[in-house]
């Protein structure tokens, strides 16, 4: 599905790793080991200084970068929603292409676990859980190939990040997402992934399928992380 | 009131200085050269733009006005510039949006029969105009760098739902519009209630009827309130670009310039 050929960047040295259909992907490690980079060149808010980068056999530049964005779609760590209604928020991917359905709100806000009435409320008046889900319905409404999560629940609660988490799973069991997701919390990682990533100084240190590489860890560095 | 004010008059006017200046040596605020100086400085400063003005004033009409009004451009341009010195491109864009406000309004001005050509009336009404369309598109920057900044989240997320550049900063384009123009509403509202503009207060001063006067700050102060919105405008919409790669990526204002001087 996405493969990176020999790719640096910034922080990132060398990278060459595929994603492949249907995997849930983890890229996990210490801060500052350009995890988030990462997530920014798989759908090119940031174009790498080297390497290559292919989606779905295709050298990156030759997809056009909004299809490319809309397939290949991007939670961040916070909601950023914008401002105005939950559907105006929901309506936004698929309004730039003139693709979006009236009704259509109300699978979106199924999926993410709100209830439709929410649809008329401004932004501001929503918890920081219920923004985040928010958020997600927006990526979801794009019908994206990928999602890539960038922390999806660092900056919620504990209870809520429970939730968040709960309804991702649901959604990406139930419709066979490909998915890419950065995370620091390892439980999370069990939970919701098959295949792991450990990023270390900017290379891949270690990758294998999940839980097994996180019980069996091969590298110091990832059994030093582990243990911290 | 006699519209001339004598020498002598003019000599008094030490007293409104003493003040300040007794307040400093009893508080011992060491401020007392500072007064003075800044105190002479202003008087020669004026004097010297009075007798300049009076030397254009006498000027042909067609040497002195687009002599005078160039000058001003070009101060207010590097002036404004201030604002966005990081950004690539912000001098000339400046330059051309001044050029193109005040020729605007200016065209306006003598269609409608609203000013004469004379260096006069020209002079100071365009430096009134130019002066607030340079702090407009200072401030519009400002509020541009902080707003992209503040919002670079929103952004992201806009570009990544695959909105073009145009499309994602249409909230920031919005927001600056909107910062730029609130000022100027709130200042028409209260225009007269709570203090008398200056232009009509020199003009009463000077001794022409307050009905006339009105007239002139009429047309003054919406021709600020139109030149303010176009400079803003102008700014915002050319400036916005500069954030963004052509692959449609976000840069913050250092990044543009690095951007920009790689582009060589």
């Amino acid at each position: 599905m996405i493969e990176f050929k020999n790719v640096s960047h910034g922080p990132l040295e060398n990278l060459s790793f595929k994603i492949e259909q249907n995997d849930r992907a983890i890229l996990f490690g210490p801060s500052g080991a350009g995890k988030s980079t990462m997530l920014f060149l798989f759908n090119r808010l940031k174009d790498p200084e080297q390497g290559e980068i292919f989606y779905k056999g295709k050298p990156i530049e030759e997809v056009p970068i909004t299809t490319l964005r809309q397939k290949v779609g991007l939670l961040l760590q916070s909601p950023n929603l914008f401002p105005g209604t939950v559907l105006d928020n929901l309506k936004y991917g698929p309004s730039l292409t003139n693709s979006w359905e009236p009704g259509a709100e109300e699978k979106l806000l199924e999926y993410v676990q709100l209830p439709l009435d929410i649809k008329d409320r401004d932004v501001d008046h929503l918890s920081g859980g219920q923004q985040q889900r928010v958020s997600l319905a927006r990526t979801l409404a794009n019908e994206p190939e990928v999602l890539l999560l960038d922390e999806p629940t660092s900056a919620l609660d504990n209870k809520t990040a429970e939730d968040i988490e709960h309804v991702l799973k649901e959604l990406i069991e139930a419709h066979n997402l490909t998915m890419v997701m950065v995370t620091h919390q390892m439980d999370q990682a069990r939970r919701l992934g098959t295949k792991g990533l450990f990023m270390h100084e900017g290379r891949i240190q270690e990758t294998g399928e999940l839980p097994g590489m996180l019980d069996d860890p091969k590298t110091k560095e990832l059994k030093e992380y582990l243990q911290e | 009131m006699s519209p001339e004010i004598s020498n002598q008059s003019l000599l008094f006017l030490i007293i409104f200085v003493v003040v300040p200046l007794s307040l400093s040596y009893f508080y011992q605020l060491g401020m007392s050269k500072n007064i003075i100086v800044s105190s002479l400085r202003g008087t020669i400063q004026l004097f010297a733009i009075g007798y300049i003005l009076t030397f254009l004033f006498d000027l042909n009409a067609f040497i002195g006005i687009p002599f005078m009004i160039t000058v001003m451009i070009v101060i207010a341009s590097f002036h404004a510039r201030k604002k966005g010195k990081e950004l690539p491109y912000v001098l000339p864009t400046i330059f051309f949006g001044l050029i193109l406000v005040e020729v605007s309004v200016l065209s306006l001005w003598l269609l409608f029969d609203m000013v004469e050509f004379t260096p006069s009336e020209v002079i100071p009404m365009s430096g009134m105009v130019i002066g607030n369309s340079m702090v407009a598109m200072g401030l519009a920057l400002e509020r541009m760098k902080s707003e992209f900044t503040e919002n670079s989240g929103r952004l992201l997320a806009a570009l990544s739902l695959g909105a073009e550049p145009k499309q994602a900063s249409h909230l920031i384009v919005q927001r600056t519009l909107n910062a730029a123009l609130i000022p100027n509403v709130d200042r028409i509202k209260t225009i007269g209630l709570v203090q008398l503009p200056g232009m009509m207060t020199g003009l009463i001063l000077g001794g022409v009827e307050p009905i006339m006067a009105i007239k002139y700050q009429l047309v003054i102060s919406l021709s600020i309130f139109s030149s303010v919105s176009l400079s803003a405008m102008f700014v915002t919409l050319v400036m916005y670009k500069h954030f963004f790669t052509k692959n449609k990526q976000l840069l913050d204002s250092e990044e543009a310039l690095k951007e920009y001087s790689s582009r060589g």
